[in-house]
C-alpha cells in the first residue's frame, strides 16, 4: 500500500489563454499537515479543485491513496473531507438538516456522527436556527463539521480561517492538531497567511503563479529561516575549532563553501569577531543572517509579498 | 446511486418551491375544474370531449407545454440550478465521491417525479375528486378510465423527455433565472414550429418529437403502431437527452 495519501504528477490546468497550474508535483505522506502557501491567485484553489474532482486536469494526474485511474479516484474521494473556497450549504435548512444531507450523500450509517461533528466544532446548540442566519464564523465551523462528518482519513481545507475571529482561529488550529495527533488525520491546508500555517504545518509547498517553487519540511524551513551569524574566514577548519574551544559552542555548521553558520552569540558579535582575530584568522565576512517566514517566502517568489 | 436518490428525496421534501408549486397547482386545478364543471368556463373540441369526459376538460390546460413549462421550469430553476449558483452545494455532492452520472440521474429521477406529481397527478386527482363531489361520478366508465390511463400514461412518458430537457438546461445555465427564461423561449419556439413552420424536414422532425406527441397521445383511439411509435419517441428522447446531460455534467467545471 502506498505511503502517500496524495501525489500529483505534472498537474496542469489551462483556462483558455491562462495557465493556472503548471506541471505541479506534490506529495503528501500519511499523518502530515501540509501547508500549501501561495498568494491570492497563485493556483492553490485550482489545485485543490482538481484533487477533489470539481475540476478536471488539462494535463497530468492525481493519485489519491495510491489510486490514479478515474474510477478508483472517485471511490478514493469518499475517504476525503474538504472545504473548497467557501463552505456550501442549503441556506433554508438547519445545521442538523445540512449535515443529514451530507450523511445521506456519503452513506454514513446512523445519525450519531451528526451530533459528534456538531459537538466537535461547538455548534451543537444551534437548534432550529437556519444557516442563512449563521455568522460567517459559524458557517466556517459548520463547513468543517460537514468535512469531518464521515470520519475522513484526509482533510482538505482551502483558506479555512476566512471569517473566523482570533479565538476561532486558535480553536481551529488546536482542533486540527488534535485530530492529526489522535486520529492520524492527514491534512492539506491552503492559506496565504504564512504565520497561520507556520504554527500548524509539518511540511510546506510553496506555489507561485501556478508553479510549485519549493516543497520542504517544517524542520527544513525553520532551518532556512533560523537567525545566525554568517562568518567567512580564510581558514574555515581552524575557525570551527576556535569556535568550539574558545567560545565553547557547538551550535554552528560548516557549509560546503566554507562559510560558518553560528546560531549562538547573536547578541555578541563583537566577542566572536575578537576571538577569531585574536587567533590570527582573517575575517572576510561577518553578518547576521536568517529570514522570517514572510521574508523567506517573499525572496522565493521574487520580492512579491504574500 | 441509492444514496444520491435518498439525498434528492430529502432535499425535495424541504424545497420550498416544490411545496409552493404543489399548493398552486392544487388551487389552480381545483378552480379550473370547478369552473368547467359548473359550465362557467366552456371548453370545446378537447380530447376529453370526444370520450364523454367533458367534465375533465380542465386537464387539457395542464397538457399544453406553454402552461406546464411555467410549473416545471420554475421547479428546475429552484431545485437544480440553484445548487450550482446560489448555494453551490453541488460542490459537496461532487466532493463526497459519488459518480457524476449517478448524481445527474438521481436529480433527473426525483425532479421528474416531483414534476409528474405537480403537473399531472395533482390536477388529475383534484379533477376526479371534484367530479365525484359535484355529482358527476357516473362519467367514469371502465372505457373512459382506460382512455385516461392510456393517454396520461403515454403523456407522462413524453413528459419525462421534457423534464430531461429541463434538467439539461438547468445544468448548462447554472442559474435559476436563465433556466426559466430559456425554458420559456424554448417552448415558444416549439409552439412557433408547430403553428408556422412549413419546411418539410422541420415538420418531419417535429412530428417525431415529444412535442407532437403531447397532443397525439390524447387521441380517443390509437392504433398499435401509433402506440409503439409514441413509446419509442419518448424512450429515444429520454435516452439521448440523459446521455447528453451526463456527458456535459461529466465535463463540467464545478464552481
Amino acid at each position: 500500500m502506498s505511503n502517500y495519501i496524495l501525489r500529483t504528477k505534472q498537474l496542469s490546468k489551462q483556462y483558455r489563454n491562462n495557465l493556472a497550474l503548471d506541471e505541479v508535483n506534490i506529495s503528501i505522506k500519511k499523518g502530515e499537515i501540509y501547508g500549501f502557501i501561495g498568494q491570492n491567485g497563485a493556483g492553490k484553489s485550482t489545485m485543490l479543485r482538481m484533487v477533489t474532482g470539481l475540476s478536471l486536469p488539462s494535463e497530468g494526474s492525481v493519485e489519491l491513496f495510491g489510486n490514479d485511474n478515474p474510477r478508483e479516484l472517485t471511490i478514493a474521494q469518499k475517504r476525503i473531507g474538504a472545504i473548497i473556497e467557501s463552505p456550501a450549504f442549503f441556506p433554508n435548512m438547519t445545521a442538523l438538516e445540512n449535515l443529514e444531507v451530507h450523511r445521506l450523500q456519503k452513506g454514513v450509517p446512523g445519525k450519531d456522527c451528526i451530533t459528534k461533528s456538531l459537538e466537535l466544532v461547538g455548534l451543537n446548540d444551534t437548534g432550529k436556527k437556519k444557516i442563512k442566519n449563521f455568522s460567517l464564523g459559524m458557517q466556517q465551523r459548520l463547513g468543517l463539521a460537514i468535512a469531518l462528518l464521515s470520519d475522513p482519513e484526509f482533510l482538505i481545507l482551502d483558506e479555512p480561517t476566512n471569517g473566523l475571529d482570533p479565538m476561532g482561529i486558535v480553536e481551529l488550529r488546536e482542533l486540527l492538531k488534535k485530530l492529526n495527533r489522535e486520529k492520524g488525520l492527514t491534512i492539506l491546508i491552503s492559506s496565504h497567511i504564512l504565520s497561520e500555517l507556520h504554527q500548524l504545518a509539518t511540511c510546506y509547498g510553496i506555489i507561485h503563479k501556478g508553479r510549485l517553487l519549493e516543497e520542504l519540511s517544517a524542520i527544513e524551513l525553520d532551518e532556512k529561516c533560523k537567525q545566525h551569524l554568517r562568518i567567512k574566514v580564510d581558514q574555515p577548519t581552524k575557525g570551527a575549532t576556535i569556535l568550539e574551544s574558545a567560545l565553547g559552542t557547538t551550535d554552528f555548521e560548516v557549509m560546503p563553501d566554507g562559510t560558518l553558520k553560528l546560531y549562538s552569540y547573536l547578541d555578541d558579535v563583537r566577542k566572536v569577531s575578537k576571538t577569531l582575530t585574536d587567533h590570527q584568522l582573517v575575517i572576510e565576512h561577518l553578518s547576521q543572517a536568517g529570514d522570517s517566514l514572510e521574508n523567506y517566502f517573499s525572496k522565493l517568489v521574487g520580492g512579491e509579498r504574500a | 446511486m441509492s444514496n444520491q436518490i435518498r439525498v434528492e428525496w430529502f432535499k425535495l421534501q424541504r424545497n420550498r418551491t416544490f411545496w409552493i408549486l404543489l399548493l398552486t397547482s392544487t388551487c389552480i386545478s381545483a378552480l379550473l375544474h370547478y369552473l368547467v364543471i359548473i359550465d362557467w368556463w366552456q371548453m370545446g373540441n378537447t380530447a376529453f370531449d370526444s370520450v364523454d369526459l367533458s367534465e375533465m376538460n380542465a386537464l387539457s390546460t395542464f397538457t399544453v407545454p406553454l402552461f406546464f413549462n411555467l410549473i416545471v421550469g420554475t421547479l428546475a430553476a429552484f431545485f437544480i440550478s440553484n445548487e450550482f449558483s446560489q448555494s453551490s452545494v453541488i460542490k459537496n455532492q461532487i466532493i463526497s465521491g459519488s459518480k457524476r452520472s449517478h448524481i445527474f440521474l438521481a436529480k433527473y429521477l426525483i425532479f421528474s417525479l416531483a414534476s409528474i406529481v405537480v403537473t399531472i397527478l395533482i390536477p388529475l386527482i383534484v379533477g376526479i375528486i371534484e367530479v365525484i363531489l359535484l355529482g358527476y361520478g357516473e362519467i367514469f366508465t371502465p372505457l373512459n378510465l382506460l382512455f385516461l390511463g392510456r393517454a396520461l400514461g403515454l403523456f407522462s412518458l413524453q413528459f419525462l423527455g421534457y423534464t430531461a430537457i429541463l434538467v439539461l438546461l438547468a445544468v448548462i445555465t447554472e442559474d435559476s433565472g436563465k433556466t426559466i427564461i430559456f425554458s420559456i423561449v424554448f417552448t415558444i419556439i416549439m409552439f412557433a414550429v408547430e403553428k408556422l413552420m412549413r419546411l418539410p424536414i422541420i415538420n418531419m422532425l417535429y412530428e417525431n418529437s415529444i412535442f407532437y406527441q403531447f397532443s397525439e397521445v390524447f387521441k380517443c383511439s390509437m392504433t398499435y403502431s401509433e402506440l409503439i411509435e409514441s413509446i419509442l419517441i419518448a424512450f429515444v428522447t429520454i435516452i439521448i437527452l440523459i446521455w447528453c446531460g451526463i456527458y456535459m455534467f461529466n465535463k463540467k467545471e464545478i464552481k
